[in-house]
Parts: structure tokens; C-alpha cells; sequence
């Protein structure tokens, strides 16, 4: 993840830094308030900050994207101290990492928003999205994971922006794919590890502020498999679909052919996708196929 | 046959002066760093330079200057028989580097470069180059300054250059900590092999489960530890936020940095013109 000195442009340094430091600040007016009533606060967020550095010290170069793979301990650290006093740690350790050459100097705004901001802010919005309806483990594994993707994401999309601006969406598309086959793995150990970690720490002294959940039941643990287990035969097989020379285009065409020879290019639905984009077409199908099938699925269970 | 001393004296005068006041230069520094035992630049300088270099090593539009700045960093890490421990550090940079090159002349530009059965870019190698210039020459530069400068002189520079206490604190706690827990982290780990842990036959689920749960009780005890040694420090007068223990610069120190700032806009404008 961690992008190097000298690979972005000056105008996407200052920018990464503006957005970095106005969170860096937050944070540490949040953490400020919080020694003052508590100080053996600063040991603990140091301690935690030390975990961070460890663990995303630990990494893989990754061929494609010019970065490297690696676990980011964000979204683990979000749910012990909270996400602003994260996003300081990250600062910090970025910062330490730049001196054995893993990152760099002018880089650690960029390295900040895509680790420390949208990978801590993104792991701590699904684990409290899950940490009621959930295990704790799980909420805090699924954390981990998506703040691990995240963060790819948001690095594959800093790369793209300041090396080829002209073409942004495909080279994102050239270096997210790039990350797949370290990253993939490494986040779903992440889900492992963070999973465990925050199971053994929790109930402990000084960590009361991270809640037990709730069992999960069965229905959704088979949802949740299903969806992830789709999500990675689609990724694998696109994936050497497009090492196998493909043009990515999908085969709208052909299926549209096939299943309705007939139908008018003007019709509704072709003139709505065309409107709203397919990507939201898609996710409003996806959403109300969902709703409808989750919501009648006792009474579709019984009359089956 | 004495025309070249009898016409133009200009040229002739320029290298007397030149190379004389800088014998005389160089002994005056030898004779500055043997005193000083190495510690010729003040540490405050040294950091602010490297970053500013660092930040002009980006704004370079050609490969020749990174790539001089490269070689200069080889040659002092040679004189200061540090070669081994830069050239290990800065082989993850060379190989990410040169993914950027094989990426964007794969990828990148107009003009193509028919090499075997392989198609290249001529812009995408060009500015994949550049790229990878840039990344070794600020890696290189990374790892001197570490290889020179201790991580309290880092500390102390970055209080004095008026960083937030709160974060120097946080970092002077973090570095200390990130040594002891990996310390402790391999005691932890020997000791949980020697009582049949992290055993080859186990799967990805309990090996996973052996690494949380010592990076768990390593957690929690460390946390003990360090609140209690926190409260040890408070109790003897130490104080969260406190100011650079650091004086104000020296004149020498001030016309080095302003030196070497000059050095850097030479740089720039030779860039530009080239």
C-alpha cells in the first residue's frame, strides 16, 4: 500500500496533506480532551500505535502498481482507541516506516488518507454497522477486511490519479486488479486476525468500550458466505479473464440477443439503466430482489 | 607558445582562486568533522534539507539529476562503510520502482517499440524511468539520513520545528514500545513453540488463531506494563507536551542550511534548462 517519494505529482502531495492533516487535527484535539481527563490514555494509544507500525511494517511488493501488500491494523486499532485517534497512530507510523525506505516523506499524506482515513473510517463504519446485529468477532473480522480492501482502493485510485490522469478509470481498474492476488489473501487474514485479537482483548481492563454483539444466526451466516464466496469466483474469474487478454467489456450484448431478440432499444428499462447509470441500476435491482426475497422467505421456505 | 598565459587571463585567474579557497575548505571541514566526530551538519539542517531535496527530487522533469543525487548516495554510504546496510534497504524501493517502469512502457503512450515479440511504449518508458529515478534517489536519501541520525535526534528536531507535543510524545512512546513488542513477541512465540504451538500440520485457522493470541496477550500485558511505567514517569516530573530541550541554531548552522538551499535552486534551474 505504501506509495514511495518521487512517484506522485506536487499538486496530489499538498492535496493528500491538506485532507490528512485536517483529520490529523481532529484527532488530536479529540486525543488532547481525552489525556486530560485520563492520562494513562497517550501509553495506550502509543501502544496501539506501536502494533500498527508492526504490522504494516510487514510487506509484500506487489507487481502491477509499483506498492506493496500488507496488513494495515487500522481497522483493529479504530475498534480499541476509536477512528480520529487512529488516524494520528497512522500518521506516526507512516512516518517511521519512511526512514526504512517502506513509504516516504512526502507521501505520508497520501499514505495517510488511504490507511489511516478511509481504511480506519471504513473498517469502524462496518463493524459498528454489524456490532449489534452480530458476534463480536465477526463484526470486528468483517472490519478488518474491508478496511484492508479499502485501502487498496483508495491507493489504486491515488496512483491512477497522479500517474495517468488521462486515463484515471482504467488504470485504477489495472492497478485495484494489481492488488488482487497479495491483497486478497492478506485480508482475509486480516478478517482472521483482527477477528481474534479483538475476541481475546475484549471484557479486558481498559477495553470496555468494545461491546460482545450478538449471536449471529444461521440464515445470515449462510447470506454472508454465499455473498462472499460469488464475490470471489466473479473477482478470480474476471481476473484471468483479463490476464487472458480479454477486453472487459461483458457480454450485455450477447445476453440482451439471446434472451430478448425483440426488445425495443427505447423501452423502458434500457432507457432508465441509460438515465441512472448501470452500476445504480444494478445495486436498485440488487436491493429490491433482496428486501423482497429476505423479507418473504419463511412463507417461500413453508409452501416450498 | 605562452599565448595561453599571455592573452586571456580570466579563466586562468577563476581556477587559481577557486581550487586554492577550496583547499583551504576542505581542510577547515576534515578538520570540523574530526573535532565533531562525524556530526558535521546539525541534525535540525540535515532533516530540513533531506525533505526539501526530497521534495525537489519530485519536482524534476528528467532521470540525470535523481539518478546523480543516487550515485552520490552510493559513494557516501561506500566512505561511510554503510554500502551493505543501504543497498539491503533499498532493494524493495528498486523493485517497486521497476514494476512502475515495466507498467507504464507496457501500457503507456503513442509511440511504439517493437522489441521481440513484445510491444513497447516509448513515452511510458521514458516517464516510467523518471519515476523510477525519483523513487531511488529519495530512498537513498531516507536511508543516509537514518543511517546518520538517531531516531531522539529525529524526535527532537521534529519538537523543535514546533510539531504538536502530543504527537512527539505519542512517537517517542511508539518507537520505544515497537522495540520491546517485537522483543517480547519472539519470546512470546518460543514459548508457545516449545508447548507444540504453531505447528506445521496446523491450517491457516490455528495458525492464525496462535499469531491473534499472542499479538492479544501481548496487548494486554504490555498495556499493564506501560501504564504502570507512565504513572512512574509523572511521578517523577515528567511532563506531557513539554517544549525542545534543543538551543536556537548556530550562525555556522544557518549559513550551511542557507547553503544547501541554494544548492537545491541551482538544482531545480539546472533541471529546468536541461
Amino acid at each position: 500500500m505504501h506509495i514511495s517519494d518521487g512517484i506522485l505529482e506536487p499538486e496530489w502531495i499538498f492535496l493528500w496533506y491538506a485532507i490528512s492533516i485536517f483529520f490529523i487535527g481532529l484527532g488530536l484535539r479529540i486525543i488532547n480532551k481525552r489525556i486530560k481527563n485520563e492520562p494513562v490514555y497517550l501509553p495506550r494509544l502509543s501502544l496501539i500505535g506501536a502494533v500498527v507500525l508492526v504490522i504494516s511494517v510487514l510487506h509484500i511488493p506487489v507487481p502491477v502498481t509499483g506498492s506493496s501488500s500488507h496488513p494495515v491494523g487500522t481497522p483493529m486499532a479504530s475498534i480499541i482507541i476509536g477512528p480520529f485517534a487512529t488516524v494520528v497512530i497512522s500518521a506516526i507510523a507512516l512516518f517511521f516506516q519512511a526512514f526504512v525506505a517502506h513509504g516516504g516523506l512526502t507521501t505520508i499524506g497520501a499514505n495517510t488518507f488511504s490507511m489511516g482515513i478511509a481504511g480506519t473510517f471504513g473498517g469502524y463504519f462496518i463493524y459498528r454497522l454489524l456490532k449489534n446485529i452480530s458476534p463480536l468477532w465477526f463484526s470486528a473480522g468483517m472490519a478488518g477486511l474491508a478496511g484492508s480492501i479499502l485501502t487498496y482502493l483508495v491507493t489504486a485510485l491515488q496512483l491512477a490519479l497522479s500517474l495517468n490522469p488521462g486515463h484515471v478509470m482504467y488504470y485504477w481498474k489495472l492497478y485495484s486488479l494489481g492488488f488482487i492476488p497479495t491483497q486478497l489473501p492478506l485480508a482475509f487474514a486480516e478478517f482472521a486476525f483482527t477477528a481474534y485479537v479483538i475476541k481475546y482483548i475484549s471484557g479486558t481492563k481498559g477495553m470496555e468500550n468494545i461491546s460482545s454483539g450478538r449471536p449471529i444466526d444461521r440464515f445470515t451466516i449462510t447470506a454472508l458466505l454465499l455473498m462472499v464466496s460469488i464475490i470471489l469466483i466473479i473477482t478470480i474469474a474476471a481476473y484471468a479473464g483479463y490476464l487472458g487478454g480479454s477486453n472487459m467489456d461483458g457480454i450485455d450484448s450477447k445476453v440482451e440477443a439471446m434472451a430478448a431478440p425483440g426488445a425495443s432499444p427505447a423501452g423502458i428499462g434500457n432507457k432508465l439503466m441509460a438515465h441512472i447509470g448501470e452500476p445504480l441500476g444494478f445495486a436498485l435491482i440488487g436491493i429490491t430482489g433482496g428486501l423482497f426475497t429476505g423479507y418473504f422467505w419463511i412463507e417461500l421456505r413453508r409452501k416450498s | 607558445m605562452l599565448e595561453w598565459l599571455t592573452t586571456d587571463p580570466l579563466n586562468g585567474i577563476i581556477i587559481t582562486i577557486t581550487f586554492f579557497i577550496s583547499i583551504i575548505i576542505g581542510k577547515y571541514l576534515r578538520m570540523k568533522r574530526t573535532a565533531n566526530k562525524g556530526k558535521l551538519i546539525e541534525p535540525r539542517i540535515k532533516i530540513l534539507f533531506v525533505f526539501l531535496l526530497i521534495i525537489s527530487i519530485t519536482l524534476m522533469g528528467h532521470w540525470y539529476l535523481p539518478i546523480l543525487i543516487c550515485v552520490i548516495c552510493i559513494l557516501i554510504s561506500l566512505r561511510s562503510n554503510t554500502f551493505a546496510d543501504y543497498s539491503r534497504k533499498l532493494i524493495f524501493p528498486v523493485i517497486l520502482s521497476f514494476f512502475i517502469i515495466l507498467i507504464q512502457g507496457l501500457t503507456y503512450g503513442i509511440n511504439k517499440i517493437n522489441y521481440w515479440v513484445i510491444t513497447l511504449y516509448y513515452e511510458g518508458l521514458d516517464f516510467g524511468f523518471l519515476i523510477f529515478a525519483r523513487v531511488i534517489a529519495a530512498a537513498s536519501l531516507m536511508i543516509l539520513l537514518l543511517s546518520d541520525t538517531s531516531e531522539n535526534e529525529i524526535i527532537e528536531t521534529m519538537r523543535w520545528y514546533r510539531v504538536p507535543g502530543t504527537m512527539i510524545d505519542i512517537s517517542s512512546l511508539m518507537s520505544r514500545y515497537a522495540k520491546s513488542f517485537l522483543k517480547e513477541a519472539r519470546k512470546i512465540k518460543l514459548a508457545q513453540e516449545s508447548r507444540c504451538g504453531f505447528s506445521k500440520r496446523s491450517g491457516f485457522r490455528e495458525k492464525m488463531y496462535d499469531v491473534a493470541s499472542i499479538t492479544g496477550a501481548l496487548i494486554m500485558r504490555a498495556q499493564m506494563r506501560a501504564e504502570i511505567v507512565y504513572k512512574a514517569m509523572l511521578s517523577r516530573g515528567w511532563k506531557h507536551d513539554q517544549g525542545s530541550l534543543a538551543g536556537p541554531l548556530k550562525r555556522k548552522d544557518l549559513l550551511m542550511g542557507f547553503v544547501f538551499s541554494m544548492g537545491i535552486i541551482i538544482l531545480l534551474g539546472i533541471d529546468r534548462v536541461l
